[in-house]
């Protein structure tokens, strides 16, 4: 039988018959199958419709994904638990953050040292009396036996002296005139001599028709104050040790946030993490476990994507809440808690989770692209995304740094500074103006909103966009090839 | 395009949607080429009901020829048919399907119940549901004592009941077994092949591969030949073992006596020869192997020398093969 077949024979004669047998049924059933399926007239129609509108909440669609999304979720949860790569990273990142604290602790505590900005506090000819003093009453700071008289004016302690007229602005960024004379050395009210010699003769030297005040020139649609501009001895001797204080502590947040959350954390948890939600399956050959079932592989994907986040999100939650707290105790504040650092923490916040998940994506999918090199691309991403963050920090408006995660992520937070303290703009020029060096720090972790100029609230909405759309299309990109892939 | 996120267990087109009527599997002139190697020359056959045995030498082509089934693999000619959908495109035909892959990778960290429950999930079943199928088939295979016990501690028979186990959750029409039986110990041979033979009773298609004749046949008579990539035969196992009975055959005797043995059967119409490869061992060569055997208890008894083995050395894969080879060309 068998065995006697010609060689030329292609198929044998059981299986051509079985075959003969089977196509009809095969397309004949292929034929049938949308005419008996079709809604037989009008009432077919709504009996059709019916049975849709009462079809049990179970079967929904929603259901039905939550069933599939939730189990390869929590698999993908609990086979992190079983690997120790997991804790290895995860207690790296804790460690980190805690010792960036320690620091930051550390320069709280130490503080800055005032200054005497004018030198008013100092008593030339000994008479014990303060220059400012001996100014405001008319004696001469220059002769001993020239004071006030000490059984009607005592003399003043220097310290009265230091950090006599600190900076005034209301915080109006539309009011061009700002800034008060505390300490009456410009208008001369408080001096026994409102005309005195001492008073400065030109008191608008600004020139903006306001005797004794700060001019601020800015742009009127981006706020952005360009130039500081004070009449001579108005807010001449702030407290630099609060300033430079507050100036530290917002750098820190902002340096923080961006360069150890948004960056670090955020591309160093999904590249340990991510990178092997695909690969890792197919390498070990047991992807079929999850494929071999009625789920599209797009699904599996996006679900095991799921997984990642319900680990990394929480933990870099954490993290954050654990910093906000630390900080939020140490730093400078009226109160027991600094409450006004919160919007700028949730901005971080924001941002680490949409970091996470673009690279997230990005990251997995370059383990479908290349299951072997795939974990090099993905370093060489970082790389980029690494360059892209440093030339964001120094200038948000490159054009490249629009086509990195990093810069989008940077954007959330400078946003979220700006929506919590709109005084930044303010705090940078004056630093500058008043050559306190702590502009540097601002300036260096704080740019205004790139992505719509002026407005904080549309910058963020647009940068979530931005980061929403990698993610997508990172997605798309990785279920495209995926689809492709066979599993040997 | 929107990614297609709609394939939640449907078919992404009409056109696509499982045919109840369809045969379960079906191949048309598949080939599958792995660069230069050709994993599958031509293969055409068709599947409905019954336990349907796949017979190959390793390499030969069994394992490709289920991947291509079942989607993992993409045939490079010909069209693949599961249910009357083209199971490359379409993961809705896998919801009758139950895959059991020849890898021994499984998650040792899982329990056998975690495991099975969280595939049943991807099914679209309920948690509970899921749990409950569960244990219904690891019940059935015989794992319910060990559910809860880490697959990283079960022996190699309790690793391959998990993964029939995890087959059979969604009571699959088409259960498909690639070489079940290989590194089980005997008992675990036999309780798996029970399970088989149970599903065929059950009124299950089950395609079940494997490289040693034996095993297949004592689970199945349908039959599927596969070497080097081709489709050599297909059809009753015992109408191939007839026309094989036609052929030089040898049976090996071992007795403390084999000369007076071999003297006793030569008169024998169908042995045309005997030999003695050994001072203990006694070859018959034979054209009939069937009436030879009939024979056998009576002329041993006869000549009253002791027997202390029988054994048919041609009675395996590569001897059918050779013989299904000459028989071609």
């Amino acid at each position: 039988m068998i065995p006697e077949q010609p060689p030329d024979t292609p198929m044998p004669d059981a299986l051509e018959m079985q075959l003969a047998d089977a196509r009809p049924r095969f397309e004949e059933a292929a034929a049938q199958e949308p005419a008996a399926q079709a809604p037989t007239g009008r009432i077919g129609q709504m009996q059709a419709q019916a049975a849709q509108a009462l079809r049990p909440l179970t079967n929904t669609v929603w259901s039905k994904l939550d069933r599939k999304a939730t189990a390869i979720a929590e698999f993908t949860l609990r086979q992190y638990r079983t690997k120790s790569s997991t804790w290895v990273v995860l207690g790296i990142g804790l460690m980190f953050v805690t010792m960036v604290m320690l620091f930051y602790a550390e320069a709280m505590a130490t503080g800055f040292d005032s200054y005497d900005n004018d030198g008013d506090s100092e008593d030339w000819d000994g008479d014990g009396y303060p220059t400012g003093q001996e100014r405001r009453y008319g004696t001469s700071p220059w002769n001993a036996d020239d004071h006030p008289d000490p059984e009607t004016v005592p003399p003043d302690p220097a310290s009265v002296w230091i950090n006599e007229d600190p900076l005034d602005f209301d915080g109006d960024f539309r009011n061009s005139n700002q800034g008060f004379d505390d300490d009456g050395d410009c208008t001369g009210e408080g001096w026994s001599d409102p005309n005195s010699p001492e008073l400065p003769s030109r008191n608008d030297r600004n020139g903006d028709g306001h005797p004794c005040n700060v001019y601020y020139r800015m742009n009127s649609t981006t706020g952005m104050v360009y130039s500081v501009n004070g009449d001579p001895n108005v807010d001449e001797d702030p407290d630099e040790s609060v300033f430079l204080k507050e100036a530290l502590h917002r750098s820190f947040l902002l340096g923080f946030g961006k360069v150890g959350f948004t960056f670090l954390l955020g591309v160093f948890l999904p590249l340990f993490l991510a990178t092997g939600l695909v690969r890792d399956e197919m390498e070990r050959g047991t992807m079929h476990y999850l494929l071999g079932k009625p789920i599209a592989r797009a699904e599996v994907l996006t679900y095991r994507l799921l997984g990642y986040v319900t680990l990394t999100w929480p933990y870099v939650t954490g993290l954050v809440i654990i910093t906000a707290i630390v900080s939020g105790l140490l730093a400078p504040s009226d109160g027991f808690y600094r409450w006004q650092d919160l919007p700028l923490w949730l901005g971080v916040l924001v941002a680490s989770w949409m970091v996470l998940l673009a690279y997230g994506a990005v990251f997995s999918v370059c383990g479908i692209i290349s299951p072997k090199y795939g974990v090099f691309i993905a370093i060489g991403l970082g790389v980029w995304e690494f360059l892209m963050a440093m030339v964001s920090l120094a200038d948000p408006t490159f054009p490249l740094t629009y086509l990195s995660i990093s810069h989008w992520g940077i954007e959330i937070i400078n946003c979220a500074a700006l929506l919590a303290y709109p005084d930044f703009i303010w705090m940078i020029q004056v630093a500058e103006f008043h050559g306190f060096g702590a502009d540097i720090a601002l300036q260096v972790f704080w740019s205004p909103p790139s992505a719509v100029p002026g407005s904080a609230l549309a910058s963020m909405v647009v940068a979530l966009f931005v980061l929403t759309l990698y993610t997508v299309f990172a997605l798309f990109i990785g279920q495209a090839m995926f689809k492709r892939r066979e599993l040997d | 395009m929107i990614p297609d996120m709609s394939q939640v267990g449907k078919p992404t087109d009409d056109a696509w949607a499982p045919v109840p009527e369809a045969p379960h599997v079906m191949l048309e002139g598949v080939t599958k080429v792995y660069g230069q190697v050709i994993g599958l020359n031509d293969v055409s056959l068709a599947v409905k009901g019954g336990v349907t045995g796949i017979l190959g030498m390793n390499g030969a082509g069994k394992s490709t020829l289920f991947k291509l089934i079942v989607g993992r693999l993409k045939a490079s000619q010909g069209t693949v048919r599961l249910f009357g959908t083209d199971p490359w495109k379409n993961p809705a035909p896998y919801a009758r399907v139950g895959y059991v892959s020849e890898s021994e990778q499984l998650y040792d960290w899982m329990t056998g119940l975690d495991f099975v429950t969280t595939l049943a999930r991807l099914f679209g079943y309920t948690r509970d549901e899921a749990k409950e199928r569960a244990l219904h088939v690891l019940d059935f295979v015989g794992l319910a004592d060990v559910v809860n016990k880490q697959i990283g501690k079960y022996s190699k028979g309790m690793r391959q009941r998990v993964k029939i186990a995890h087959a059979l959750v969604n009571d699959p029409d088409l259960i498909i077994l690639d070489e079940p039986l290989a590194g089980c110990d005997p008992l675990a041979r036999t309780t798996v092949m029970n399970v088989v033979r149970e599903l065929g009773a059950m009124g299950k298609t089950v395609l079940v591969s494997s490289h040693i004749l034996n095993e297949i046949e004592r689970i199945t008579e349908q039959i599927i030949i596969l070497h080097n990539g081709r489709l050599l035969a297909l059809g009753n196992l015992h109408a191939i073992r007839e026309l094989l009975d036609q052929h030089p055959h040898r049976i090996l005797l071992r007795t403390d006596n084999p000369r007076k043995l071999g003297t006793a059967f030569l008169p024998h119409s169908d042995v045309y020869g005997v030999r003695f490869p050994k001072p203990d061992e006694l070859v018959i060569e034979t054209n009939n192997l069937s009436s030879v055997h009939k024979a056998l208890p009576e002329i041993c008894i006869a000549s009253g020398v002791r027997v202390t083995a029988i054994e048919n050395p041609d009675d395996n894969l590569e001897s059918l093969l050779g013989y299904l080879m000459e028989g071609r060309s």
